[in-house]
C-alpha cells in the first residue's frame, strides 16, 4: 500500500437538501478521507474547498462527483508540498 | 390539484401505466388519488422489496421506467435491497416514497426514517421535497434523470403534508438530453486495424443504451471474436460463429483463453467488474484497450484505456460499422482460434441418457433452452441455477435474461419475474430459482395468483445453499457452514396453498414431460426440480485469482486424487451416487 497522498479540490454545487453529505459520502467510498474543509453559501451555491487524504488516484474522485446531480463543479487545485504538510 | 395528483399527473405526461407499490400511512394521499385515475395500473405486490424488484423486472425487459411505490419508514427501508439492486445494474427506476409531515421530520415521529440518508450511497439522485411549489419540476428531473445517460434509481421521498397542499397546476416543458458532441474514433480505427487479435468484450450498458441492433451489426460485419459479461449475454446472436460466450469466474474456458490472448481489447457497455476480470495483474496482459461506455467515470478505473470513447453506444457502434465497412481486418488466424476454442473450449455438455439418472442442474437448463421459444424471458435469482442459466441457456437478446449482476441479490428472480410479465404480456416468462433464492421473496406468489399471472416458476432444489456450499468446498477444505436447508417447505403443497398448481421431477427421463407440462398449462404453474445436493459450477476462478487458474471439474478431481481426497462426486459420472433431494421425490401431477 502506498503511503496516501494529499489533495485539494474545489466544489461548486446546489444547496438541495444532503448535498454535503452526498459528497462526503462519494469522497469516502471511494477511498479518500477529509481532513480539512472549507464550505460557504454563495448566491445559491454551494462553494466548498476540501483537503483530502488517499491513495488512489484522485482523477478518479473527481470523476465521480462530477457525476452528482448536486454538483456543477470540480476542480482539482495543486497538490499540497511535502514541506507545506510537514 | 393537491401533490399526490401532481405526481398522478407526472406519470401520465410520461406514459407511466404501470406501477408497484405498498399503502401505508404517509402515502396515503397518493393511493387516494388513485382511486380517481385513469391509465395508470398499480400492482400490490405482497412486501415493498418485491415493489422495487418487481419494477427492476419491467424496466429490464422493457426498456420502459420501473416505478415503485412505498410508505416512510419501514415502507422505505424495505424498498432498500431492490433500489440497490437497481443502482448496481444501472436499471432506470422512480422511487416514490411518503414521509411523516414537515414539521415532524427530525422528531423520531411514528414510521419516521431518514431514507434520504439512508439510500445516498444507492441511488442516482435522491429528493426529499421540502417546497411543494417545486415537486411538479421535481417529479419531471427525477423521471428524465433516472433514464437520461447511463440510467439508475432516483429517489422521491415527499412529507405527506406536501402530498395534500393544493399545488396550482405547472405547464412542464418535458427536459431534452443534452446533445454529446460526437466522439473522433479515427485513433480507435488505427488501433483495430493495426490489431491482430483484437476481441469485442460487451455488458450490459449495449441494451441499456438501446444499441443491441447497432452493436450487432458491428459485430457481425467486422467479424471479431467476442466475450460478454453476465449482463451481456444475449448481445451476440445464438449463431455468431465467432462468439465465445461469458468470460470471467464461471465463464468458458475459451471466452478467458481468448482474453488471454488478445492485442486489442474493446470494451463496449461494461465496467471490467472483478468477476468478470479476475485479479486485474493478470487481465488481458497484452492487450491495448478502447472502452466505449456511456459513463466517462469508468474510464480508467480498474483498466487503463488506451483510447476512451464516451457517449451514446448506439451513435458510436454505427459509426464504428460505417468507417469499417469496404475494409475487413486482417484477422483470419485469429478468427480460425477462436472458432476452434468455440467448438472445444466452451461449457461442458451434461446432458445425461441414463433415464434413472438425478437430474443434473446444466442439463435440465440446456433442456430449458432447447424446448423454449426465442421470446422467452427468463428471471433468474442468484446461486448455482444463475450460473448454470447463464452458461447453458442460449438468450436471443439481452432483454431477455433477467439477472441480478452487480448486487448478487438472491430473491430477485419472482418479483423480476412479476414485473417482466406486466411488461411482455404476450410472452412466455420463467422464474429460474433455486430452493434457497425462492424462499427470499416467496411471499409475492399471491401476487402472481392476484393477478392470474401466467409466469412460470423452476425452482433447482439441491436442498442446500449450493454456490455457498460449493466455495466452502473448494476454498474453505469442505468445511460445510450454514448452507442445509433439507428442511425446505413441500414446494408442490405450497404453491398450491396459492392456487398455483405444481408438479414435481427428479430424474432426468422426467426433465422434457416437466418443462412442456408448465408450458402448456394456461396460467402459473410451478416445477419443483429435485437436484443433486453435490452438483458444482465449472468451470470457477477462485475469488481474488487470475482468469487463467481456472479449475474445471477434471482439474479438480487431479487435485483432490493427488492430495489423496476422495473425488467430488458428481452425477453425470456416477448415478448411482448421487443423492438427488427426497422431499417432493414424487412427480405429481397437476
Amino acid at each position: 500500500m502506498s503511503q496516501p497522498d494529499q489533495h485539494r479540490i474545489y466544489c461548486e454545487m446546489n444547496p438541495e437538501p444532503a448535498a454535503i453529505e452526498r459528497l462526503c459520502q462519494v469522497i469516502r467510498v471511494r477511498g479518500f478521507e477529509v481532513t480539512g474543509m472549507n464550505a460557504e453559501l454563495r448566491d445559491g451555491t454551494w462553494e466548498m474547498a476540501l483537503t483530502l487524504k488517499g491513495s488512489r488516484p484522485v482523477a478518479m474522485l473527481q470523476s465521480q462527483l462530477e457525476k452528482l446531480h448536486t454538483v456543477n463543479r470540480v476542480h482539482r487545485m495543486p497538490a499540497v508540498a511535502a514541506a507545506q504538510r510537514a | 390539484m393537491n401533490g399526490a395528483q401532481h405526481i398522478l399527473e407526472a406519470f401520465h405526461r410520461h406514459q407511466i401505466d404501470t406501477v408497484f407499490g405498498y399503502p401505508g400511512g404517509c402515502i396515503m394521499p397518493l393511493y387516494d388519488a388513485l382511486v380517481d385515475s385513469v391509465g395508470i395500473e398499480h400492482v400490490l405486490c405482497r412486501h415493498e422489496q418485491g415493489c422495487a424488484l418487481a419494477a427492476d423486472g419491467y424496466a429490464r425487459a422493457s426498456g420502459r421506467l420501473g416505478v415503485c411505490i412505498a410508505t416512510s419508514g419501514p415502507g422505505a427501508t424495505n424498498l432498500i435491497t431492490g433500489v440497490a439492486n437497481a443502482h448496481r445494474d444501472s436499471i432506470p427506476m422512480l422511487v416514490i416514497t411518503g414521509q411523516v409531515p414537515s414539521a415532524l421530520i427530525g422528531t423520531d415521529a411514528f414510521q419516521e426514517t431518514d431514507v434520504l440518508g439512508m439510500a445516498l450511497g444507492i441511488v442516482k439522485h435522491s429528493y426529499l421535497v421540502t417546497d411543494p411549489a417545486e415537486l411538479p419540476a421535481i417529479m419531471e428531473e427525477a423521471i428524465h434523470l433516472a433514464q437520461d445517460g447511463r440510467p439508475g434509481p432516483v429517489w422521491v421521498d415527499i412529507p405527506k403534508d406536501i402530498l395534500l397542499t393544493d399545488i396550482p397546476p405547472t405547464a412542464m416543458a418535458p427536459i431534452t438530453p443534452v446533445a454529446t458532441a460526437p466522439c473522433a474514433i479515427d485513433e480507435a480505427l488505427a488501433l483495430l486495424s493495426e490489431a491482430r487479435r483484437p476481441l469485442l468484450y460487451s455488458g450490459g450498458g449495449v441494451s441499456l443504451a438501446g444499441a443491441e441492433q447497432a452493436f450487432r451489426q458491428f459485430a457481425d460485419q467486422a467479424g471479431i471474436p467476442s466475450v460478454v459479461t453476465l449482463k451481456g449475454i444475449g448481445n451476440h446472436s445464438r449463431h455468431d460463429p465467432y462468439h465465445l460466450g461469458m468470460l470471467g469466474m464461471h465463464g468458458s474456458r475459451g471466452a478467458n483463453l481468448a482474453v488471454d490472448a488478445c492485442d486489442l481489447l474493446m470494451v463496449v457497455g461494461a465496467r471490467l467488474d472483478d468477476r468478470a476480470t479476475g485479479k486485474l495483474d493478470g487481465f488481458a496482459p497484452n492487450a491495448r484497450v478502447i472502452h466505449i461506455d456511456a459513463d466517462a467515470a469508468e474510464f480508467n478505473k480498474l483498466r487503463k484505456a488506451d483510447i476512451a470513447l464516451n457517449g451514446d453506444l448506439g451513435s458510436l457502434m454505427q459509426a464504428f460499422t460505417q468507417a469499417t465497412s469496404g475494409t475487413p481486418l486482417a484477422i483470419g488466424d485469429w478468427q480460425q482460434q477462436c472458432q476452434e476454442w468455440r467448438a472445444t473450449k466452451g461449457f461442458p455438455a451434461a446432458d445425461n441418457d441414463e433415464p434413472e439418472a438425478p437430474i443434473s442442474g446444466p442439463a435440465f437448463v440446456r433442456q430449458l433452452s432447447r424446448i423454449t421459444g426465442d421470446d422467452t424471458v427468463i428471471a433468474c435469482d442468484v446461486g448455482q441455477h444463475q450460473m448454470w442459466v447463464a452458461q447453458h441457456y442460449r438468450f436471443a437478446h439481452p432483454r431477455h435474461h433477467l439477472t441480478s449482476g452487480g448486487l448478487g441479490t438472491m430473491g430477485f428472480g419472482l418479483p423480476a419475474a412479476i414485473g417482466a410479465q406486466f411488461a411482455c404480456r404476450g410472452k412466455t416468462v420463467i422464474n429460474v430459482s433455486g430452493d434457497g433464492s425462492f424462499m427470499m421473496n416467496a411471499q409475492e406468489l399471491a401476487t402472481i395468483r392476484r393477478y392470474r399471472l401466467p409466469v412460470k416458476l423452476i425452482i433447482m432444489d439441491n436442498q442446500c445453499l449450493g454456490m455457498v456450499r460449493q466455495q466452502q468446498e473448494l476454498f474453505y477444505g469442505n468445511r460445510e457452514s450454514q448452507i442445509n436447508l433439507d428442511d425446505n417447505p413441500d414446494f408442490v403443497a405450497m404453491a398450491r396453498a396459492f392456487d398455483i398448481p405444481a408438479i414435481s421431477i427428479q430424474r432426468s427421463d422426467q426433465i422434457r414431460r416437466g418443462i412442456e407440462t408448465i408450458l402448456a398449462y394456461d396460467g402459473p404453474m410451478l416445477l419443483h426440480v429435485a437436484i443433486a445436493r453435490q452438483d458444482n459450477v465449472w468451470p470457477i476462478v477462485k475469488p481474488g485469482a487470475s482468469n487463467g487458474d481456472m479449475l474445471d471439474e477434471h482439474t479438480q478431481r487431479h487435485q483432490n486424487m493427488s492430495a489423496g481426497q476422495t473425488p467430488t462426486e458428481h452425477p453425470t459420472s456416477s448415478a448411482s451416487s448421487a443423492q438427488a433431494p427426497k422431499r417432493n421425490a414424487k412427480e405429481n401431477a397437476a
